[in-house]
């Protein structure tokens, strides 16, 4: 043991002195955080009013669909500015309009036909017509307003109508075994991040891991170290010192996590706006799928380390070995569309998927115990039996230098390792 | 009370197909230093690595200190390979630090002892530095001192003067020849005959994978004979290599070293070279160990034992 502590050490303190770590570690709660409380702030932000004017062909619509739009309001505030369409006979009017917009004096125009009751279609002219939400309201507006038109033609109470037919408001509650609540629209965006955080940060610590190795090969400082203490202590110092380093930047992201998701679900509550849930099982889950899928990644990232002279020869091999990661990747939609199908199962319950896809069905539902436990004791005992390979190619690796092994050379040296 | 330092027995060991060390077997006595010297890839990196249990041998046994090879003799041992190797860009002083407790020696004894090697080494203002800010000769003397910060009883130095300028090498002599006499024994595998032949007592000399000599300097001088002539002239001496004396003649710019036939007489060479040369310097002298290496190793073929890519030479 005491020849693992020096190397645990310098490792530990190599990462965490690093420029690098500061940053992430401090940046990634601040965009974390960001991420979860923007959506809220921007709910309460509401751009300015739109500038519009109605040039109308029926001559009677006109008035009431501008009352409409003067009186449509959202959070409170109104959202159009009708500016008169001026006088004069159409023609005139619409080039005013035309030029008034052009000019920048006003943001756009609603064109009315005479027929606008009867077939339902108007045109707005603007030099911005990609402000979908803004659009979206005005169109709701002019279709309540037409709409109001005809069934008042047809001898219905608009007023009574609109109460009869009534949007559902469909409430989506998410059963627990803690109980019940009702989710929210935000949470699938939160377990895409947070899986993705895990991805990222797996990919990373192990290219930490497969660089300090090629590094420690290129400088020859292996020699002098393996000449000192056996080599299976050199990687596990290193497997360790840099995993501790990861779970401090984890620790780290997981307390402001939890910090971020009480402050702001006062804050939420107070704005009436949404915010995810951080559950003490999400917290436990993120940091140990984080701890597994660095110890798988990272031993296979310092096999390739070992076995190559540098960092453009590992590209290639690097490559096979992250793939399993990619692929949870580009199985997240389905397993995040049905989690409890036996397909999402079986994929979260293969070791090299576990960290990612059990992770991000932990995010969604509470899979059975026996399945979160089950992805536990596979994904270890396929830690250890690739830690078993891995030490292996190491110990062999480290001292080859030139011609990069192939792979029955590899195999080899797992074979016999002297 | 053990006296030899290391020793070998019958030591084999391949590479893919090919042998590096063939039946090779060693004796180090204590308070020696050793010569360990050979061609490129003659198997001299092998041997060492196979000393550090760094490689397992195939066969064969190895003793250090009375001891197999195993961990516990690891710590009495100290290793500097010709491949330096620190952390470009850790702290020196750090870097010593965990050298040394690698090797078994607490933070707290290390750090009292590094001041006076830095001293020791003109590098005391350079503890606080990155590796990678120190010159390539500061390199090399910090790589020293991590080998010998844990007081080994037995320093193992590949190529210890490389990359060193004269004052360092001086210095460098100075502090293994009080390592010495402090009773360290001294393996040196290194290139410079010079070196070797003006610290060493004992050498060895490994080609292809095998021994083929291995000796007190001064015995290995002797059975060499002294028919060795240094011969320093004005003109052109080409000719000596043809007189039916001389075995060889090997150039060094301003004089030649001439290796007579056995029981051929010097004034023979000498009447020749007088009647032909301006002959200013003309001694019968012990043949120098660079001599002796690059005789026996051609007399033994050369060629590397362990080709490029397989281990490092």
């Amino acid at each position: 043991m005491s020849r693992l502590w020096p190397i645990v050490r310098r490792e530990y303190l190599e990462r965490v002195r690093s420029k690098a770590f500061i940053v992430a570690t401090v940046l990634g709660p601040i965009l974390t955080g960001g991420l979860m409380i923007m959506p809220i702030l921007m709910a309460g932000q509401v751009g300015k009013p739109l500038r519009v004017a109605v040039l109308d062909a029926s001559g009677t619509l006109g008035p009431r669909v501008e009352a409409a739009l003067t009186l449509r309001k959202r959070d409170g505030r109104p959202r159009f500015i009708v500016e008169p369409a001026g006088p004069g006979p159409y023609e005139a009017r619409e080039r005013a309009l035309k030029d008034a917009v052009l000019a920048g004096g006003l943001d756009g125009y609603l064109e009315l036909p005479a027929s606008a009751v009867e077939k339902a279609s108007a045109s707005y002219y603007g030099k911005n017509v990609s402000n979908v939400i803004d659009l979206q309201t005005l169109q709701d507006t002019v279709s309540e307003t037409l709409t109001g038109l005809r069934l008042s033609g047809a001898g219905f109470d608009p007023g009574r109508v609109r109460e009869l037919t009534k949007r559902l408001d469909l409430k989506t509650i998410r059963l627990t075994a803690g109980g019940e609540r009702e989710d929210h629209g935000a949470s699938a965006i939160f377990s895409i991040i947070l899986m993705m955080m895990l991805y990222t940060t797996v990919l990373m610590w192990g290219q930490a891991v497969l660089t300090g190795v090629i590094e420690e090969k290129a400088n020859r400082v292996v020699e002098v170290i393996v000449s000192a203490i056996p080599s299976v202590n050199l990687l596990a110092g290193k497997l360790l010192g840099v995993g501790a380093a990861g779970l401090t930047q984890f620790l780290v992201w997981a307390l402001s996590l939890a910090l971020v998701s009480l402050a702001g679900a006062g804050f939420a509550a107070a704005g009436g706006a949404r915010m995810p849930e951080v559950t003490p099982l999400l917290l436990v889950s993120f940091v140990l799928y984080f701890l597994l899928g660095y110890l798988l990644y990272s031993s296979l990232f310092a096999a390739v380390g070992a076995s190559v002279n540098t960092t453009q020869e590992a590209q290639s091999l690097a490559f096979p070995v992250f793939m399993p990661l990619v692929v949870g990747v580009m199985f997240f939609p389905m397993v995040l569309q049905s989690p409890d199908s036996t397909l999402s199962t079986v994929l979260s319950l293969i070791p090299f998927l576990t960290p990612l896809l059990m992770f991000l069905r932990i995010t969604v539902l509470t899979p059975p115990l026996w399945q979160i436990g089950l992805s536990l004791v596979l994904t270890g005992a396929t830690i250890l039996a690739v830690l078993w390979v891995a030490a292996r190619i190491y110990r062999v690796g480290i001292l080859m230098y030139g011609k990069r092994p192939t792979f029955p050379e590899i195999l080899r040296w797992i074979n016999h390792a002297n | 009370m053990n006296d030899t330092a290391i020793r070998l027995r019958g030591v084999t060991k391949g590479f893919a197909g090919h042998l590096a060390v063939r039946d090779l077997s060693l004796d180090v006595p204590r308070g020696s230093v050793f010569g360990l010297l050979g061609p490129n890839g003659a198997g001299k990196t092998t041997t060492l690595r196979m000393v550090m249990n760094v490689l397992g041998p195939d066969s064969g046994t190895i003793e250090i200190l009375g001891q197999p090879a195993d961990h516990a003799a690891r710590d009495r041992i100290g290793y500097m390979p010709e491949e330096r190797g620190l952390y470009p860009r850790m702290v020196l002083e750090e870097q010593l630090l965990f050298m040394a407790e690698i090797k078994g020696t607490s933070r707290r004894e290390a750090r009292a002892r590094i001041p006076g090697w830095l001293q020791r080494l003109g590098l005391a203002d350079w503890g606080r530095k990155k590796v990678n800010e120190l010159s390539k000769g500061m390199q090399q003397k910090a790589q020293f001192i991590a080998t010998v910060l844990h007081e080994p009883e037995v320093l193992i130095l590949d190529e210890p003067m490389s990359g060193l300028d004269p004052v360092g090498m001086d210095t460098m002599r100075g502090v293994l020849l009080d390592l010495k006499r402090q009773g360290t024994t001294l393996v040196l595998s290194s290139h410079q005959m010079e070196t070797v032949e003006r610290l060493c007592d004992r050498v060895a000399l490994i080609n292809r994978g095998e021994k083929i000599l291995d000796g007190l300097v001064s015995d290995v001088k002797k059975q060499h004979g002294t028919n060795t002539l240094v011969v320093a002239f004005d003109g052109d001496g080409a000719f000596l290599a043809s007189l039916p004396e001389v075995a060889r003649v090997t150039d060094f710019g301003r004089y030649v070293e001439v290796k007579m036939r056995d029981g051929a007489d010097a004034q023979a060479i000498l009447r020749q070279a007088a009647l032909r040369l301006r002959v200013s310097r003309f001694e019968i002298v012990e043949p120098s160990l660079h001599d002796i290496f690059v005789a026996r190793v051609t007399e033994h073929g050369s060629g590397p034992s362990s080709p490029a890519g397989v281990s490092a030479p």
